[in-house]
């Protein structure tokens, strides 16, 4: 800093949520001001904690998918799929590969509205209006896609472990291909009319600056540590489903600042349209469910499975005893291991930044807490 | 539905119907074989118990060795720069931290674990290596009671100041509704 005053002065404590519009939830913050600096950031969690660790101790296997619908309540079928995959590694089936298919489409589906939230969101933030209607527009076709699949908007309850719930209806196809036109659509008009906005660059770019090396060590995952050039995405890393047999690239951030991280998103929306033509072309007939009993019973055993999430890497590590309830879920929320990093990002910011860069980590305070 | 006393005497252990319980097999794939191998290089003799399933390796070590354990894991070969995640599991008996370390570089992954007593869980803090530890173990200090002499601030990350009992743990009641 140039110009640091050259007299005595008290930092300023400065109290931020939990009931802030731009904390995107309950989360609350403790700012220490220096002028309109920022010293130090405390964050404080856990007003949303449900236990839903504990709970799904007392819950057996087909009621734990329940539950993490509502772990990360903007992408329901990522985490469903995360704990689906957990489950079939330690019972050692495997999926069909239709039902393989049907997930990774509506993962995909699921990113892309995620993300769709997040650029609208993140323009309320830095005080643009617009966007969030063009996002929301998108965002509603695909859960209207959702919601005549899986028969809910939100808490799906969709994926079994060794499968899905139910076969995809007839038009399921064709009504994705005509979504996908106009989701395309939509993301590239939000993305002219956001991405290169010369007030957003001023607000986002060299603002929140974190390395690659220290946002490995804070445990960052998705675009919060793709945007410092760590290509770490588990897609590609710990392939998993049907994602080897697809054709996509990771898009990479060099500046680790805020523009870096949304930008990635947006190319990612681009990315995920892409996978889900592919997945379509490839779209096979089949069963739906893995043959076998179907309750849960797996031996006893640890497994850790993992997936990438919107936010970023979400981990399950699954411990059993060999009865029909999991001993011990433990979840990594990727939205938490990202807020881990929000002190190094802010430490020197203007407080107005710290909105921006708040916005730019995308969590999800269900997730966070748990 | 009564709600439970917290101050009853534990019910006793109910009668299991269900078929026997099976213990799953523990087989490592190629991969993970080579993993195993660069881990058993890393920590030589102070490995208890090691094992592992797919790729992911995973090793049992003494508690007072863990710190030792982890940091040459993060500066050797196996340069391991991210705790991927880190968990406590609560076994009556004992309660066991679970460390998954992850390397960016080397697309690798291991397990550590380390068994702590049940009454007064302690073991040192990681957050000097990995500036992820901090909260993890913030929220095992919350929900299972384990210390974590090194770690700078342990204030509750996840329940409210003055919270008393540790939730996570299995002997910490699960209420049912009571009618009102």
């Amino acid at each position: 800093m140039t110009n640091e005053p050259q007299f005595d002065h008290v930092d300023m404590m400065l109290n931020m949520g939990p009931q802030h519009p731009a904390t995107h939830g309950v989360f609350r913050m403790v700012l220490t001001v220096d002028g309109e600096r920022v010293v130090d950031v405390t964050p404080h969690i856990g007003y949303l904690h449900r236990g839903t660790e504990r709970l799904a101790e007392v819950e057996t296997y087909g009621q734990v998918i329940t539950l993490f619908d509502r772990v990360d309540y903007i992408s329901n079928l990522n985490n469903e799929l995360a704990f689906v995959r957990a489950g079939e590694k330690i019972m050692e089936v495997e999926a069909p590969e239709r039902a393989q298919y049907i997930r990774v489409i509506l993962a995909e589906l699921n990113r892309v509205a995620s993300h769709l939230l997040f650029i609208g969101t993140y323009a309320i933030d830095l005080g643009g209006m617009t966007p969030v209607m063009y996002c929301f527009r998108e965002r509603e076709r695909i859960e209207n896609l959702f919601e005549h699949v899986t028969g809910a908007r939100m808490m799906h309850n969709y994926m079994r472990i060794g499968g899905v719930k139910s076969d995809v209806p007839d038009d399921f196809v064709p009504w994705v291909r005509r979504l996908i036109g106009e989701v395309r659509m939509g993301v590239e008009e939000s993305d002219k009319l956001l991405s290169t906005n010369e007030v957003f660059l001023a607000r986002t770019q060299g603002v929140g600056v974190i390395d690659g090396p220290t946002a490995v060590s804070c445990g960052l995952s998705g675009p919060s540590l793709r945007g410092s050039g760590v290509a770490y995405d588990v897609r590609k890393d710990d392939p998993y489903e049907i994602y080897p047999y697809l054709n996509y690239k990771i898009p990479l951030g060099e500046n680790g600042d805020c523009w870096d991280r949304y930008y990635l998103r947006v190319l990612e929306c681009y990315e995920s349209l892409n996978m889900i033509e592919q997945c379509l072309d490839q779209f096979p007939a089949g069963p739906i469910m893995a043959a076998g009993r179907r309750i849960a019973r797996p031996p006893a055993g640890e497994v850790f499975a993992h997936s990438e999430n919107p936010r970023g890497d979400l981990g399950v590590y699954l411990v059993s005893d060999g009865s029909d309830k999991p001993y011990r879920v433990k979840i990594r929320p990727p939205s938490f291991c990202n807020l881990v990093g929000l002190a190094t990002m802010t430490r020197g910011a203007y407080i107005a930044d710290a909105v921006a860069i708040l916005g730019s980590l995308d969590i999800v305070l269900g997730e966070v807490d748990r | 539905m009564t709600a439970q006393d917290p101050q009853a005497a534990p019910a006793e252990k109910p009668v299991r119907h269900g078929p026997p319980i099976v213990i799953a097999e523990e087989v490592l794939n190629e991969r993970g074989e080579e993993t195993a191998a660069q881990l058993a290089r890393t920590l030589g003799p102070l490995a208890l118990e090691s094992a592992g399933r797919e790729d992911n390796p995973w090793a049992r070590v003494d508690a007072k060795e863990l710190h030792a354990v982890a940091k040459e894991c993060r500066d050797g070969e196996m340069g391991m720069d991210m705790l991927n995640l880190m968990l406590a599991v609560d076994w009556i008996d004992r309660i066991q931290m679970i460390y998954v370390l992850y390397s960016t570089t080397n697309n690798r992954k291991v397990i550590l674990k380390a068994d702590l007593p049940a009454d007064a869980p302690a073991i040192d803090s990681l957050s000097d290596l990995w500036e992820a530890a901090t909260w993890y173990e913030r929220e095992a200090h919350d929900l299972f009671g384990v210390d974590f002499p090194g770690n700078r601030d342990m204030s509750p990350l996840l329940l409210y100041e003055g919270f008393e009992g540790h939730p996570g743990l299995k002997s910490y009641p699960l209420n049912d509704y009571e009618e009102w």
